[in-house]
Parts: C-alpha cells; sequence; structure tokens
C-alpha cells in the first residue's frame, strides 16, 4: 500500500541536477522561476509586458530600414566601386545592424527574467563595445585608404 | 480539476464485492488491482498539490530531438553566421580603437603583411571562413526582407528560396574565396 | 459497466475473438516494429525520464500511430499515458513529436519500414505531466490572454446579427481552423527559450485572426499588447510553425501580417 505522499508523486522533493543542463551554466545564478511557468491560478490570463514601442514596432522597422540600405550598399565594394563616404556609411549601418542583432541574441538567451542583472551587465558591455567600435570606425575612416571594405579587400588580395 | 491534472489520490482500496469480484475474474494483462478513489481536498490544498508538482515535472527534450528541418536549420546558420560576422568586424574595429589610445602603431598593412606571411592553405581556409558565413548572411538576409514584406512565406516558398540562397552562397563564397 | 469490463477482458483471453479490418490471414509473416516512448512517473519523480521500446506487430495494427499506442495500452502496458480524443483531427489531443517532428497521433501514418524504430516523445520544451502529456496551463493562459472573442462597442441596429460581407469572412480563412494543439509552438525555437513571455505562433495567430475580424472594434487595444520585445518580436522567422502544422495552417505568415500592421503604428 502506497502512502498518500508518495502517490500524489512528492514522496522525494530534491530532485538529481538534470544532467542535460551544462556544466558551466550550472555555476551561474539564476532567478527562480514559477513552478510550471505558471503565475496565478490556471483561469488567469497571462500578463504581457507594458507597451513599449522603443522595444516594439519602432525596433523592429528600424532592423529592417537598416537592413534594406545594407543591401545595396555592401553590393558597391563587391562591385569594384567605392568610396570614403559610402565606405562610412556602409560600416555606420553595419554597426548598427550587429548591435540590433547582439542585443537580439543577449534578449534570446540570457532573457532578464531569469538572469536579471547579468542580462544587464551584458547590454551595458555590448552598448560599450559598440561605442568603441565606433570610435576605432571613426580611426579607420580617417586613417585608411578605402576604409573597411578596403582592409577587408587588402586581406583577400595579400 | 485535480484528476485532470494526473492527481488521483489514492487512500484505500474500495471494498465493493462486486469490483472485487470482477478483478479475480479478470486474469488479463488489464490491471485494475489499483482502483482508484478520491479524498476531499479544499482549493487551498488543491492548489498547494498542483504547485508541489509542477516543481518536479521535468522539460521534454528539444533540440537534440527534434528533425533537422531546412527551416530551422538554415535559421541558425543565419545567427551563426550573423554573431561570427559581426564579432569579426567588432574584432577589427575595436583593435584599431584600443591601439589609437594605447599608442601602438597599428594600421592595415600590420594585418596584410602579417597574414601574407601564412601559409597558402591557411590563407586560403581563412578566407573562405570569412567568404561563405558572409554570403550565406547577404542571401539569406535578403530571403528575410521578402518574407518581411509577406512575400514567399509559404512551405513552398521558404523551400524555394532556401535551396536558391544555398546555391549562391555556394558560387559567392568561391568566388571571394578563390578568386 | 464492470460486465463490459468482464467481456473485454474475455474478448483479450480468447485471442480468436479479436480481428482488425486491416489484419490479413495468419500464414502472412508478421511486420514487428519498435516503438520507442518517452516514459516519465510522476509517482517516481526521482526516476529519470526514460525510453521505453513496445513491439508492434504492424499485420495487426490500424495504419496510424494513434492505433499503435492504443494498441500497447490496451495489450502490452495499460500504464503508458497520453491524451487522445476524436481521433480524426479536430480535437488536437494527441499532439505530440512522433519521429523527430510534432504532430497529431491520429494524422500521423506509422512507418511502415520495420527496420527503423519510430521514435515518441511529448511535445518539445514543455514541462511532463506524465510519459506523453504535457502541461498546457501556460498556453492557455497566453490564448486567454489575447482576448480571443469579439469585442463591439456600437451593437447591429436590429440588435440582432453582427453582419461580416463575404469578402471580410474570406480573410479568416487559414486562421479560424487552428484547433490549438500546440504542435507549432512547441516546435518553434524562440518557444523554447522564451515561452514564459513569447506567446508562440499558435496563440499569435489567433491575435491575428481577432485584429483582421472586419467585426472587431477592439484591434488599438489588441496591437497596444503586442508592443514589447517579447510578446511579438521574439519571432525571427524560423518557420518551423508553418513545417509542422498538422492542419496544414501557416502560423509564420500570420505573424509577418501582424508585424506588418505593426511596422508604422
Amino acid at each position: 500500500m502506497l502512502s498518500l505522499t508518495s502517490r500524489v508523486g512528492l514522496a522525494r522533493t530534491s530532485l538529481p541536477i538534470r544532467s542535460s543542463i551544462p556544466l558551466l551554466i550550472r555555476g551561474i545564478k539564476t532567478i527562480p522561476q514559477p513552478p510550471g511557468y505558471i503565475v496565478g491560478t490556471v483561469n488567469d490570463a497571462y500578463v504581457p509586458p507594458k507597451a513599449h514601442k522603443l522595444e516594439g514596432s519602432y525596433h523592429w522597422t528600424s532592423e529592417r530600414l537598416v537592413a534594406l540600405g545594407l543591401a545595396p550598399l555592401t553590393l558597391a565594394p563587391l562591385l569594384g566601386g567605392t568610396s570614403t563616404l559610402l565606405d562610412s556609411t556602409l560600416s555606420v549601418l553595419v554597426l548598427y545592424h550587429s548591435y540590433t542583432g547582439f542585443q537580439s541574441c543577449i534578449i534570446d538567451y540570457i532573457p532578464k527574467r531569469v538572469y536579471g542583472s547579468l542580462h544587464n551587465y551584458a547590454m551595458y558591455l555590448l552598448t560599450f563595445g559598440t561605442g568603441v567600435a565606433g570610435y576605432g570606425l571613426y580611426k579607420i575612416e580617417t586613417s585608411e585608404e578605402g576604409g573597411v571594405s578596403g582592409i577587408v579587400k587588402k586581406i583577400y588580395t595579400a | 480539476m485535480l484528476a485532470r491534472q494526473g492527481l488521483g489520490l489514492l487512500r484505500q482500496p474500495i471494498t465493493s464485492s462486486l469490483l472485487s469480484h470482477s478483478i479475480k475474474l479478470s486474469s488479463t494483462r488489464l490491471v485494475l488491482n489499483r482502483s482508484i478513489s478520491t479524498i476531499k481536498a479544499s482549493h487551498e490544498k488543491e492548489q498547494e498539490l498542483l504547485i508541489a508538482q509542477r516543481k518536479n515535472r521535468p522539460e521534454s527534450p528539444h533540440l537534440t530531438i527534434y528533425q533537422p528541418q531546412l527551416t530551422w536549420i538554415l535559421s541558425s546558420f543565419h545567427r551563426i553566421t550573423g554573431v561570427a560576422l559581426a564579432g569579426m568586424f567588432y574584432a577589427l574595429t575595436c583593435t584599431y580603437a584600443a591601439t589609437s589610445i594605447l599608442g601602438i602603431s597599428f594600421d592595415s598593412a600590420s594585418i596584410v603583411g602579417a597574414f601574407a606571411t601564412l601559409p597558402f592553405i591557411i590563407k586560403l581556409g581563412a578566407k573562405a571562413a570569412g567568404a561563405y558565413p558572409f554570403a550565406f548572411h547577404i542571401f539569406n538576409g535578403v530571403r528575410h526582407l521578402v518574407w518581411d514584406f509577406g512575400s514567399q512565406l509559404t512551405i513552398p516558398g521558404v523551400y524555394t528560396t532556401g535551396y536558391i540562397v544555398l546555391a549562391a552562397t555556394g558560387l559567392l563564397g568561391t568566388y571571394l574565396a578563390f578568386f | 459497466m464492470f460486465r463490459s469490463i468482464l467481456r473485454q477482458s474475455r474478448a483479450f483471453n480468447g485471442t480468436t475473438t479479436r480481428n482488425l479490418a486491416t489484419a490479413t490471414t495468419t500464414s502472412v509473416t508478421p511486420r514487428i516494429k519498435t516503438f520507442k516512448i518517452y516514459r516519465w512517473n510522476p509517482d517516481t519523480p526521482e526516476v529519470e525520464p526514460k525510453m521505453q521500446s513496445y513491439d508492434i506487430d504492424l499485420n495487426h495494427c490500424g495504419p496510424m500511430v494513434l492505433d499503435a499506442i492504443l494498441k500497447i495500452k490496451n495489450e502490452q502496458d495499460s500504464t503508458l499515458t497520453f491524451r487522445r480524443s476524436c481521433r480524426e483531427g479536430i480535437c488536437g489531443s494527441c499532439a505530440m513529436n512522433i519521429g523527430g517532428r510534432n504532430t497529431l497521433a491520429c494524422l500521423c501514418r506509422i512507418e511502415t519500414d520495420t527496420a527503423k524504430e519510430t521514435k515518441i516523445y511529448p511535445l518539445p520544451h514543455m514541462f511532463v505531466v506524465r510519459d506523453l502529456v504535457p502541461d498546457l496551463t501556460h498556453f492557455y493562459k497566453q490564448y486567454k490572454s489575447i482576448q480571443p472573442y469579439l469585442q463591439t462597442e456600437n451593437h447591429p441596429a436590429d440588435g440582432r446579427e453582427n453582419l461580416q460581407s463575404i469578402e471580410d469572412r474570406a480573410k479568416l480563412d487559414g486562421l479560424y481552423e487552428c484547433i490549438l494543439c500546440a504542435c507549432c509552438s512547441t516546435s518553434c525555437p524562440s518557444y523554447w527559450w522564451n515561452q514564459q513571455e513569447y506567446l508562440g505562433p499558435a496563440v499569435l495567430m489567433q491575435a491575428y485572426r481577432w485584429l483582421i475580424d472586419s467585426r472587431d472594434q477592439a484591434s488599438r487595444v489588441r496591437k497596444e499588447m503586442l508592443q514589447n520585445s517579447m510578446s511579438l518580436y521574439r519571432c525571427h522567422t524560423i518557420m518551423n510553425c508553418a513545417r509542422t502544422c498538422p492542419k496544414g495552417l501557416n502560423p509564420g505568415k500570420a505573424i509577418a501580417e501582424i508585424k506588418k500592421q505593426l511596422a508604422f503604428d
């Protein structure tokens, strides 16, 4: 005869650490999530985050506009013709494109609800890195002939 | 609700003569020896039990068991190549920034000079490692832009454009790496 | 009721009485197919989930995977747990991961190559209640959050129906047929990583279904709900959703249409 607790599956509350979690991530402190991801009772609707257009549609639209601009600008150096102005525009757009791409990765894989301040640190680091990269870009465009695409071309023909 | 969540609470076997009779008769693999009965629980108690059970539930397997399909494989390539290319871009620009701040002399000539001294096969490998992800990310990026306008967003469309992207990547990547 | 159990048990004992329409004569060589099925028992939570093998003779089994797992439950292991109801692809209960892709067991043919084994898992990246039964509570709560019902401010003048033109009604085709089986949402990698906040393809397609309904007047609120980084914009157009939908619907396209509507909103 089973006891009441074992029948409802609560005999042991401490479970073995699931071996599927990679060793590296196990050490990082994460925010405990509600069991089954369920907040409130089964009859309460899920409450979405507050509306924030800068993180919503404006962000999405700006990403697409930049990507649209990137397409022809990438073609120019491939077809041979480029100038400092063209290369600077291309590089700045690539910088923004990379920034939003990394941002998307952080939101996907280091979500705030799980990693809390770690998410913020990742975002700060990204913003700082982008600032440094922007300064480096300025240096390249002012000192190097052909800018970034010029450097890449030189490497490929070396 | 408790029963729906898989919570049959067992307290004691039903001693109904009819049921035990039927169990004796059925010598089959139909297992009836664990009769189900329920206990009275308050709403709060039910909630508590449910939450305690949710804590035990394992997560079903996902990435490792899902069938490889063009859809998500190309999408993961897109992200991986994007991160790799953006990483290279940041590495280059941040090196310029750092060397300029620290006052170390550094320009494209030093990179090109270092690259030129490498053995031919390594140079080719490095060029290919840059060219193919670049070509793929460009073409797949265009594919995504087409989708964002609501076009080609059907399964035949997704597969046709996917194969076109792969073919174009092969051509442009090879051209950039080898010619 | 007990009498019917008795009758059933006698039927299992006497092997002669049981014949399926698809069963062939006894001289045919058995076609033994192995099914490997994900098992986890909430009564013993300390035991890790495992895969259990079952052998089935396809000569004595219906053509669909649901027939096979029902046969296993009837004849081999009555503890095997899964949801099923209509057996014809309209209730969405038997959604599971069969051979690596999400589909309804009742609409999925058994792969007849007996050399290959078929693996059956519950829907991916969901909390498992038991064996093949995932906990869909959060999925349903997300569905509830998009207010899946008609909202109007002014009522029809005659006090009767909310009328709609044939063209407007046609816009709902390919959207209203969704049975909320959760195959698409649980095939989406974005939903795997962020299902707490990202609504997922199934729910977003229903959000679109109510957004474009000509009779609905709450579109401002409906759009407002999606204006954050998580609810809608975790969709990266991976398109696993449309690839896996057992009803042949296209949630990816619906999400793209929402994004277009919101683009300059």
